[in-house]
């Protein structure tokens, strides 16, 4: 059941370029929270900007809840400003999250696609199941530091042994992430039972078509300009391979990359 | 501390507990919003528009925001008059509120047989005519900018909807409004609500590319209210002299109790919300809340409120 609430906002650390970690104290919303999910928030009470903006959940620290965003415009740049103890009008968790069930899933994560990506990863650590995971960015510098304690950049790419890569070539493999995931795809070894991906959508088309080539299932995570995040705006339209349209914030944000149309995206 | 005060209106034939409706186009099939809003809380909701066959709607980006406010152009997407009536009309005739059908047709005969369709439907209590999407290329607005026009379209509804309540949406996007008005209410509709959004554009300067696949959309939210107040005060006028039973739904912009008190003042008899549902999924049964502390406080009925206007 999702809900509508006035969360306290505990703390908003800037843990790298221009991207910030967001924790709000919202138990009713955390108990509820699946990876791959999403709530929308009010970044002022005001009416300018008017709309609330969706973001993606980063995860649950008992009744806390972790977002991670990078600042892309005004409603960003304004909510980077909150301070602790502020009430941010909030609400959710929204939409269709990833099924974790799949045998041995391959997580791909490409820049702020780590925003729910590290929540699916932890949840699956949870259950003790076992999965890989593929992290792909522009440059180093862009790694975002989860763990504000221990301020470990690489925390991703190293202690949960994910497979990085790099355009630049400063860390892990030098060119896109779908590289890597090609050759791990291509290896004949355990089948993935899906792959789950968030990021750019160049990188989720890229994925897409892979899986499609190597007959794995996908589940892609879209994004759309959306209003009202619960179904009834009709704002986030995503192409369907059926004909028509799907709305990001009901039959997504994740979405069988087979229910798309990836040409008109 | 004032005494609670009496907050319900007898609206274009149809009685509500409190003057606040939600929107077409801003609330869904109802069910939306549910875990949001406590039963009974508003007076009752207007659908999206309905049509005979169901519509896909416009390609993306269908909507962005502007200052104090939004453009959308989804393009009257909507489920189609069957599945409405077999999943989404059955949950909603169990809820307490009133039951506004949105409908939109591409022709009088389209309109006609919506009416006769839905008029039948023990749960509906009211149809509301979509002659003012600004985003659709047949219909539409096309109906909503001629007297003659509007009549037709609202007189056909009227025989079919087997004694119905009909009331007709109306764009903003003329230069009188009072025309269109009169129409609806000589062609038998008992109430008129306005305004729809108002027809506008953006553009990004980088890539010189309009912000909408559309290219045009509407524009609502708090930017639009002065407009609406506006339009709402002289349509209100020109019915008390011509056609007094006639009722006036305000709407466009509407963000909180003291917003809905102003559309009331200027000759309402109830209002609806819409672009605040999006910025805060509570927001109509907040305002109607704020609605009644504000009546409350005044020491007035909301039917007294109605057209209480001081010049």
């Amino acid at each position: 059941m999702s809900l509508s609430l006035k969360a306290k906002l505990l703390s908003n650390e800037p843990v790298g370029p221009e991207i910030f970690l967001l924790t709000l104290e919202a138990p009713a919303i955390a108990a509820e929270a699946r990876p791959g999910q999403f709530v929308m928030l009010r970044v002022c009470p005001g009416p300018e900007p008017l709309l609330a903006r969706p973001f993606s959940i980063h995860g649950v620290e008992g009744g806390k809840l972790l977002i991670l965003y990078q600042v892309k415009g005004k409603g960003t740049r304004l909510l980077s400003q909150a301070r602790p103890g502020v009430e941010l009008l909030t609400w959710g968790p929204l939409g269709r999250g990833f099924d974790l069930d799949a045998k041995r899933p391959v997580l791909v994560a490409g820049g702020m696609g780590i925003a729910p990506m590290a929540f699916a990863a932890e949840r699956l650590e949870e259950r003790g199941a076992a999965f890989e995971a593929f992290y792909g960015l522009a440059a180093k510098e862009a790694l975002v530091a989860w763990d504000s304690v221990s301020g470990e950049g690489a925390f991703y790419l190293e202690s949960w042994g994910w497979t990085g890569a790099s355009e630049d070539g400063s860390v892990g493999h030098h060119g896109l992430v779908t590289e890597p995931l090609r050759e791990r795809l291509k290896q004949g070894g355990e089948r993935p039972g899906a792959v789950l991906a968030c990021g750019p959508l160049p990188m989720l088309k890229a994925v897409a078509l892979l899986c499609a080539e190597f007959g794995v299932a996908c589940q892609t995570s879209l994004e759309a300009p959306m209003a009202c995040g619960v179904g009834a705006c009709l704002g986030c339209a995503i192409p369907s391979a059926g004909g028509g349209y799907l709305r990001a914030c009901q039959e997504g944000p994740v979405m069988e990359a087979s229910l798309v149309d990836w040409k008109k995206i | 501390m004032s005494r609670a005060t009496d907050m319900a209106v007898f609206v274009g034939g149809v009685r509500l507990a409190n003057p606040v409706l939600a929107a077409s186009g801003t609330f869904g099939y109802g069910r939306e919003y549910s875990p949001y809003l406590e039963p009974g809380a508003i007076g009752g909701l207007v659908t999206k528009g309905v049509s005979l066959q169901p519509r896909a709607g416009n390609p993306p980006p269908r909507i962005v925001e502007t200052a104090c406010g939004m453009l959308n152009a989804i393009g009257l997407a909507n489920v189609g008059l069957n599945e409405f009536l077999a999943h989404k009309l059955p949950w909603l005739a169990e809820q307490p509120g009133a039951v506004v059908v949105n409908l939109y047709g591409e022709s009088v005969g389209e309109f006609a047989e919506l009416a006769r369709r839905l008029g039948a439907e023990p749960g509906v209590d009211a149809l509301e005519l979509n002659v003012s999407c600004p985003n659709v290329k047949e219909g539409g607005m096309a109906f909503g900018c001629h007297p003659g026009a509007v009549g037709e379209v609202t007189a056909a509804a009227v025989a079919e909807a087997q004694g119905k309540p009909v009331w007709v949406k109306l764009t903003p996007n003329v230069t009188d409004l009072a025309p269109m008005a009169l129409a609806a209410a000589q062609a038998g509709a008992q109430a008129v609500s306005l305004i729809n959004t108002l027809l506008a554009m953006a553009i990004d300067a980088g890539t010189r590319r309009p912000k909408l696949a559309n290219v045009v959309g509407g524009l609502s939210g708090p930017a639009v209210k002065p407009v609406g107040l506006r339009m709402v005060w002289q349509v209100a006028n020109a019915l008390k002299a011509e056609h007094p039973s006639v009722d006036v739904v305000g709407l466009g912009g509407i963000m909180s109790g003291i917003d809905a008190a102003e559309y009331l003042i200027a000759g309402a008899k109830a209002v609806q919300v819409g672009t605040a549902s999006f910025t805060d999924p509570a927001a109509a049964g907040r305002i109607a809340a704020e609605l009644a502390a504000y009546c409350a406080e005044q020491g007035v009925s909301a039917a007294e409120l109605s057209g209480s206007l001081r010049i």
